[in-house]
């Protein structure tokens, strides 16, 4: 990975076999409070990602601790979508045997009936 | 001994420490990192925490764990608010009201308005309209404007409602959402006599309660102090509750805020940051407070009650108990504004006195500002079909569930939070949101962080707060809140 300050851009290269596409925009999602972020590929095997602050410039003094935490933020969704690929299939059973033998979500929608019967006021 | 990984999502509680959370709801307090070595397999059988991992169902030892129908059985039970579905039936009955709140989110009309009442036709529809939620459970809430205003038409609905309610046999509540400026000894005598309860509001002190809610030539403060205790005499004192808001004046007061909770013998305060709609919204045309502001305010009022329960004084903040009752039981919370599907429509919908359906009280008060985007229907126009299962309502279902939801689909905090579809349009123009800069997210990301912190960092106060999930509140929680 490369973290790179350029004319007001912050570049984060990856390597997309580390880190996929899905994996870079659920990671930097998180950042478009503050930034603009451009996610694009260079030779179809390099992730970049240009950051650009919304609001003033990305102080050099701070780009230690912000890269600080697009590793971690990275590592972190890496982790995620490991744990989201292999437990897809255990996942959707749990949900389906969850929700399984429901009779009322096979039940008929409530057919429109006239008012209130009056002998019940 | 290798292991297989169950679902479960993680989030940083702070920089020593991560909690990983299963689908279940069941969570796990670590070191910063242990999620990446799960996942890694360098969690040893031998490790402490190893013994953790696998009887909380974050791994197993075979593909398909041995329990899964327990874990499917209580992913339903998480969810069983669904079963029950439209179950708190809002009944706006008039706009106009006597109060002039500055956080108003109503549109509120001056008690001389003329066409704002509900009237019997619409009220007629609407109670039949209700009668047909296949919930058994169902909570009326008369809300306004200032309801009294209307008494005889609360009286008409009470009354419809009880007679119907004989070829349904439906648990019906009964709730009057009241300033209490207007009690009158014939509106005590019929709430005694349908066991109605009472909910107002009280900000606060009296320099607080006054600074935020005003009614021309009478001090609000004493009149609803007054209404609290006649209610609680006449009624009893478990038909009265009151709610607070926070308005930019509150946030100076948390702990003078809570001392008059205490003062007025509430054994509970829920806290309540302003709701994006209305006044509350209009006013200098920005919002009146961040989120950091309320966060703050929260954090040293919940500090401060935590205080007086270890020191032997029984208070309870509801909204951390909300959230508490998701992370520490196996039950739904039964509030609807916290809820994955959302409550709008599942659980609640508004019955304006117009005759116009909303998905919920704050989709009604998107309507006050002339955005109908969540109306559903109306009731003489529209069938039950039409607006409980009808377009409106399915295009709100594309957003009203965080496990879909960017940003939430990933976080640690899922199980314990919702979606607020309604909110995320009304502050942000898109009902699926934009977490990173969600006023709803970010509160109740800190919320849930913070309480998980307390709760690692002193035993005490996770008694504390498991005092307040005793199983006798749990059994009198309403379906529908």
């Amino acid at each position: 990975m490369r973290i790179e300050l350029r004319q007001d851009n912050l570049e984060v290269r990856v390597q997309l076999q580390t880190y996929s596409l899905d994996v870079l925009h659920k990671c930097f999602y998180w950042y478009g409070e503050d930034f603009s972020v451009d996610i694009e590929t260079e030779n179809g095997s390099i992730g970049l990602v240009l950051l650009r602050p919304k609001a003033g410039t990305i102080d050099e003094s701070l780009l230690g601790s912000l890269s600080e935490r697009i590793r971690s933020d990275l590592i972190d969704f890496k982790v995620r979508d490991i744990v989201t690929q292999e437990t897809r299939n255990v996942r959707d059973l749990l949900i389906a045997k969850a929700f399984a033998c429901t009779d009322e979500f096979d039940t008929p929608v409530p057919v429109q009936s006239t008012d209130i019967d009056h002998d019940h006021c | 001994m290798s292991y297989y990984l169950l679902p479960f999502r993680f989030q940083r509680l702070n920089e020593k420490e991560e909690v990983l959370v299963n689908e279940v709801g069941d969570f796990l307090i670590c070191s910063a990192g242990t999620a990446g070595m799960v996942v890694r397999r360098e969690i040893d059988s031998t490790d402490p925490i190893y013994a953790d991992l696998l009887a909380n169902f974050f791994v197993s030892e075979k593909p398909i764990p041995d329990l899964i129908d327990v874990l499917a059985t209580r992913y339903r039970t998480k969810k069983s608010f669904l079963d029950s579905f439209t179950c708190l039936h809002i009944f706006v009955m008039t706009l106009r009201c006597n109060h002039g709140c500055i956080y108003c989110q109503v549109g509120r009309r001056t008690p001389e308005d003329a066409g704002y009442d509900m009237s019997l036709e619409n009220l007629s529809r609407s109670i039949a309209m209700m009668f047909m939620s296949p919930s058994k459970n169902l909570t009326v809430e008369f809300q306004g404007g200032e309801p009294l205003l209307v008494l005889d038409k609360i009286k008409e609905a009470v009354e419809t409602i009880s007679a119907a309610n004989k070829a349904y046999s439906k648990n019906v509540t009964y709730v009057l959402c009241t300033n209490l400026s207007l009690l009158s000894e014939e509106a005590l005598e019929f709430c005694m006599q349908y066991g109605i309860i009472i909910s107002t509001s009280l900000d606060g002190p009296e320099y607080v309660h006054n600074a935020n809610r005003h009614i021309l030539g009478i001090n609000s403060y004493e009149s609803v102090i007054r209404g609290i205790a006649t209610c609680r005499e006449r009624l009893g004192n478990d038909r009265v509750s009151a709610l607070m808001t926070t308005s930019e004046f509150s946030l100076g007061f948390p702990i003078q805020i809570v001392d008059e909770y205490l003062r007025q013998g509430f054994s509970s305060i829920f806290i309540r940051a302003l709701n994006p709609f209305g006044l509350a919204r209009r006013r200098d045309g920005k919002k009146s407070y961040s989120v950091d502001q309320f966060l703050h305010f929260y954090k040293t009022a919940l500090l401060y009650i935590l205080q007086l329960n270890l020191q032997g004084t029984h208070f309870v903040e509801e909204y951390a108990r909300i959230v508490l009752s998701k992370v520490l039981t196996p039950f739904a919370s039964g509030f609807t504004d916290l809820q994955s599907p959302n409550g709008v429509v599942n659980s609640v919908v508004a019955y304006n006195y117009d005759g116009n359906v909303y998905a919920s009280d704050e989709a009604r008060m998107l309507a006050e500002e002339g955005d109908y985007t969540f109306r559903l229907g109306h009731v003489q126009r529209n069938s039950y079909a039409e607006i409980f299962y009808g377009p409106k309502a399915r295009d709100i279902a594309e957003f009203w569930a965080n496990e879909s939801l960017p940003g939430c689909s990933e976080c640690g905090f899922q199980t314990y939070c919702g979606a607020d579809p309604v909110r995320n349009y009304a502050t942000q123009g898109s009902a699926a949101g934009r977490r990173p800069s969600n006023a709803f997210c970010k509160k109740n990301r800190e919320i849930i962080r913070f309480l998980l912190e307390l709760m690692s960092n002193s035993n005490d106060i996770e008694r504390v707060f498991r005092t307040w999930l005793n199983p006798s509140w749990l059994r009198e929680q309403p379906v529908c809140q």
